[in-house]
């Protein structure tokens, strides 16, 4: 630290050196004096209102809360004393004046912010004898129960459902005493990413889909990555036996780049882990059109076996293709990519990813933005995507640049979406011409013909540009899903393009799914997965994980294949054609690592054992190079495949699991960062798209609904009962007091069901 | 007969969010236009409006609080938080008159609980509720700053101090 901006603070008779503008609660938390608070919360607005942080600061009249006081040189605090003490134990008493003594039901017993500090502080005699509030049990949406008289009002909820997903959609009503959290009509409408859930310190916003099902301390929490969305937030899967009952993101659990946010999927998406419909054991189609016959790993793996070397025998090894999802760990696609080279000797691998990132990470000219990065950066650049819906986690870092740290974003979109209400600028396109505003950007000489695409004003796209380049700071520029290879290469050679002396320019790309970035690290040289799937010359597949058929729009060729080898965790589409099947193991049951959008390489951790006979994909792969003769030296240990990894791939040189061990610290993949070149043939390449653009199409004027992404069915989250009724658009059911789902039919059509 | 001296709380908001809008007439909204003019930003002048809205309508109902929220363009939940925290708009039907008893310290010491007991006995109401000829309406309020003449009332927008068993009858009866 410089001494020159650190100035010294007394608490409780030591000196300390802290950092201008420091919040005195963070201090005196940094230096080991415990202050218990409810209401303050890290980079929220501030409440001060649980007035549980009193301290007694010299000179000033009164007990201070020391959540809202910024130290000042010279300070001299008390945190600990006689007055400080009675003050803390009356405030308590306020505090338990209407809270029930529900502890041994109440789902957060045992973790409860509120139970800890009584322990600590609380009176054994109550003063208050009046009758206490009383607000029956209920459910606020399919996802959140509500216990309102648990509420001690520290407003966290209604603070984190503003700030950080900027709905609003729970917030105090009434008054005084009888003050509730709630929202109008008593149903939430908002995206259930269920951060309030996670935030409130007392039982009273819970996991409508954990509830009463187990108690904390009968868990085993697990650290592990989210296999949803690119943001790769670290999370806590808690498992009990073989089942895993629900995940947190609880600071007392795990500390990850994203703190204690997780969306919907990551928090409520878990129930298809162990869901009766999972591959319970290998399956064989003995002959084609018939029927999927369970079968022992053995036959299965020499059945497979057998097939793929008669057709590499009489085809050659170029008509076995290998399509790894980029859903898969790292370790899975990297022995998939050894199954496919070493193995079998094709050329013909890849993954099957709708939004190839190649071009970018070919043309990479600076580092990858981290949430960090975002969250503190100056100016930030949306091209398309949106960020809210496919990775919740950045929109919420870019929504708290702006509101919290001032940033300003430039949202250039051809979607009306919800983050405009946080735009300094919003530069409203025609549908599909994101590319031209990304060569307006590049190129001004292009500027009238794109902006006569785009149909926006020529003037804007200056405004824009000249907004980063008077940035004094970092600049972020993300870009999603709908741009070019060629645009992608323009965006990934802009920190030397509108990079300058006061200005770092940083690159945040939206890959869609959890790890994009490592499959393209592990598989740089592989193909792209639409030309595996569009390839008439393949005769057999090796597929771990469905193709994803938005890739495409359908499966392409691939059923047209002789052979199809299929690892998978549901009979998905895939399931119809395969004639081999094998039971994976879900992202909970391996161990691994998945690559985040910022370049993070995290841990992947086991949290209970592969469930029925499935085994982790990598293992599978590395089972059937053994048969084919090829034996990688795995045994049976995944750091064993990261440790080859770290020798082999080159962006990951020198990594091994126990340097990933803390995922407060992640660890950012080293990409290669290519050097500056002449961008002229993109620029023609992406102006003779911009040409052929239509002229006329109009723009569309919609807001899509919070979570018209969120919910939409895949996979995965069709296996949660609760988001059916989500996408069915979130009736209110006829009683709040009992679950929605016992009340409301979920097999697409909402019927009444007697309630049970 | 005894009644509980504590507003009964709706524990759910009656009001039906129909997504239907309140329409006003062209007076009406010229006055709110007038109000949404005083503020740099639209959110201010929601008390004011409010008190329009309430006025056009007997209390915020549904489509009301569809049209402040997308007049003052704001979310539902702001205006749930504003009309339930302020004791002169109602989220339900309200009587005519609306009896406001000070249930405050010094109102409290110098026997609201007897006038209030006594406006529950002569409506047959408890506090919170409204007579079924939707005349009346009784609810207990917070401090309204005139503890120099307590006990007190108010009875929609007047103040009746100093009260005592007679004035409570004589005002009671005068009310049409």
């Amino acid at each position: 630290m410089d001494q020159s901006d650190s100035i010294k603070v007394t608490i409780n008779g030591a000196d300390f050196q802290v950092a201008k503008g420091a919040r005195l609660i963070d201090v005196c938390r940094d230096n080991r004096f415990d202050i218990p608070s409810f209401c303050y919360y890290a980079d929220l607005a501030l409440q001060a209102s649980c007035r549980m942080c009193l301290v007694r600061i010299e000179k000033m009249p009164k007990l201070q809360t020391s959540c809202t006081i910024i130290c000042t040189d010279g300070m001299v605090v008390t945190t600990q004393s006689e007055e400080i003490q009675k003050a803390q134990r009356s405030m308590l008493e306020f505090l338990l004046a209407n809270h029930p003594l529900d502890c041994p039901v109440c789902d957060r017993g045992g973790e409860c912010e509120l139970q800890e500090q009584t322990f600590d502080w609380g009176n054994l005699e109550e003063r208050f004898t009046e009758q206490k509030n009383y607000h029956p049990e209920k459910y606020l949406s399919p996802m959140v129960a509500n216990d309102p008289q648990r509420c001690i009002l520290c407003k966290r909820c209604t603070r984190v459902c503003d700030e950080w997903m900027g709905e609003q959609a729970i917030e105090a009503g009434n008054r005084g005493a009888h003050t509730v959290i709630g929202t109008y009509g008593g149903w939430l409408n908002c995206s259930q990413c269920g951060n309030c859930i996670e935030v409130c310190p007392t039982g009273t916003l819970l996991d409508g889909t954990y509830r009463h099902q187990a108690r904390p301390w009968e868990l085993n929490q697990n650290v592990s990555t989210c296999n949803f969305c690119s943001d790769g937030c670290q999370l806590s899967i808690g498992s009990r036996g073989t089942e895993v009952l629900r995940v947190v993101a609880r600071d007392r659990y795990v500390n990850g780049l994203n703190g204690e946010f997780l969306c919907i999927k990551g928090r409520f998406g878990h129930p298809f882990i162990d869901h009766s419909e999972r591959i319970r054991t290998p399956l064989i189609r003995h002959q084609k059109g018939g029927k999927l016959i369970p079968a022992t790993w053995d036959e299965a793996l020499s059945f497979a076996v057998r097939r793929l070397s008669e057709i590499k025998q009489t085809h050659g090894a170029n008509s076995i293709g290998v399509l790894g999802s980029p859903r898969l760990t790292n370790e899975a696609l990297y022995s998939l990519r050894k199954l496919a080279t070493e193995a079998i000797g094709t050329e013909n691998y890849g993954i099957s990813d709708a939004f190839s990132l190649k071009p970018f990470f070919d043309n990479l000219g600076g580092p990858l933005a981290t949430h960090r990065d975002i969250r503190y950066a100056k100016t930030i650049v949306l091209i398309g995507g949106e960020p809210e819906e496919l990775q919740p986690l950045t929109g919420k870092q870019i929504r708290q640049a702006v509101r919290n740290g001032g940033a300003q974003l430039i949202l250039i979109n051809s979607v009306r979406i919800r983050l405009r209400e946080q735009a300094s600028q919003f530069i409203h396109l025609r549908p599909g011409s994101e590319d031209a505003a990304v060569l307006a950007l590049a190129n001004a000489s292009d500027e009238l013909l794109a902006s006569r695409k785009m149909d926006v004003d020529a003037a804007e796209i200056e405004a824009a540009r000249k907004a980063i380049t008077d940035t004094q700071g970092d600049v972020i520029i993300m870009f999603g899903a709908e741009l070019s290879g060629a645009s992608q290469a323009v965006v990934a050679q802009m920190p030397y393009t509108l990079g300058g002396e006061d200005r770092r320019v940083l690159l945040h790309p939206l890959p869609l799914y959890n790890n994009s970035v490592g499959a393209l690290d592990m598989m740089r040289d592989g193909k792209e997965g639409v030309e595996l799937l569009r390839s008439e010359s393949l005769r057999a597949m090796i597929l771990a994980g469905t193709p994803l058929t938005n890739v495409a729009g359908d499966a392409g060729l691939i059923p047209n294949c002789e052979f199809i080898v299929l690892s998978e965790l549901f009979l998905t589409a895939a399931g119809e054609y395969a004639d081999v099947v094998f039971p994976a193991a879900s992202y909970a049951e391996v161990d691994g690592t998945f690559t985040n959008n910022d370049g993070f390489v995290q841990r992947v951790r086991k949290a209970i054992e592969p469930l029925h006979q499935s085994k982790a994909d990598w293992l599978i792969a590395a089972q059937l190079a053994r048969e084919l003769g090829v034996d990688f030296g795995f045994e049976m240990s995944a750091s064993a495949v990261f440790r080859e990894i770290g020798e082999r791939v080159p962006s990951y040189s020198g990594l091994r699991y126990p340097l990933l061990k803390d995922e407060s610290n992640p660890v950012q993949v080293k990409h290669a960062i290519a050097a500056q070149r002449e961008l002229s043939n993109d620029f023609s390449t992406i102006r003779a798209a911009v040409e052929a653009m239509d002229e006329t199409a109009n723009k569309e004027q919609l807001t899509p609904e919070v979570g018209h992404e969120l919910f939409k069915l895949g996979t995965l989250t069709e296996k949660v009962p609760q988001f059916h009724l989500l996408a069915a658009g979130n009736p209110k059911p006829e009683s709040v007091l009992v679950s929605p789902l016992y009340q409301i039919t979920v097999d697409g059509k909402l019927g009444k069901r007697a309630v049970a | 007969m005894t009644t509980e001296l504590v507003n009964i709380q709706p524990l759910y908001q009656p009001v039906k969010m129909s997504g239907e809008m309140a329409v006003f007439s062209p007076e009406v909204e010229a006055e709110i236009d007038w109000h949404l003019a005083k503020y740099p930003s639209k959110r201010s002048a929601i008390l004011p409006i409010m008190f329009i809205v309430q006025r056009e309508r007997g209390y915020l109902d549904g489509p009301g609080v569809s049209y402040l929220a997308n007049r003052l363009s704001l979310r539902i939940t702001d205006i749930w938080e504003v009309a339930t925290f302020y004791s002169m708009l109602h989220t339900k039907p309200i009587g005519q008159y609306h009896i406001q008893v000070c249930k405050t310290l010094s109102c409290k010491l110098l026997g609201a609980d007897k006038i209030t007991e006594q406006c529950s006995q002569k409506l047959g109401i408890k506090p919170g509720e409204t007579t079924a000829d939707g005349k009346f309406s009784l609810s207990l309020v917070e401090c309204l700053g005139s503890c120099g003449t307590a006990p007190m009332f108010q009875v929609n927008f007047d103040f009746h101090e100093n009260l005592t068993t007679e004035k409570v009858d004589q005002i009671l009866d005068s009310l049409p």
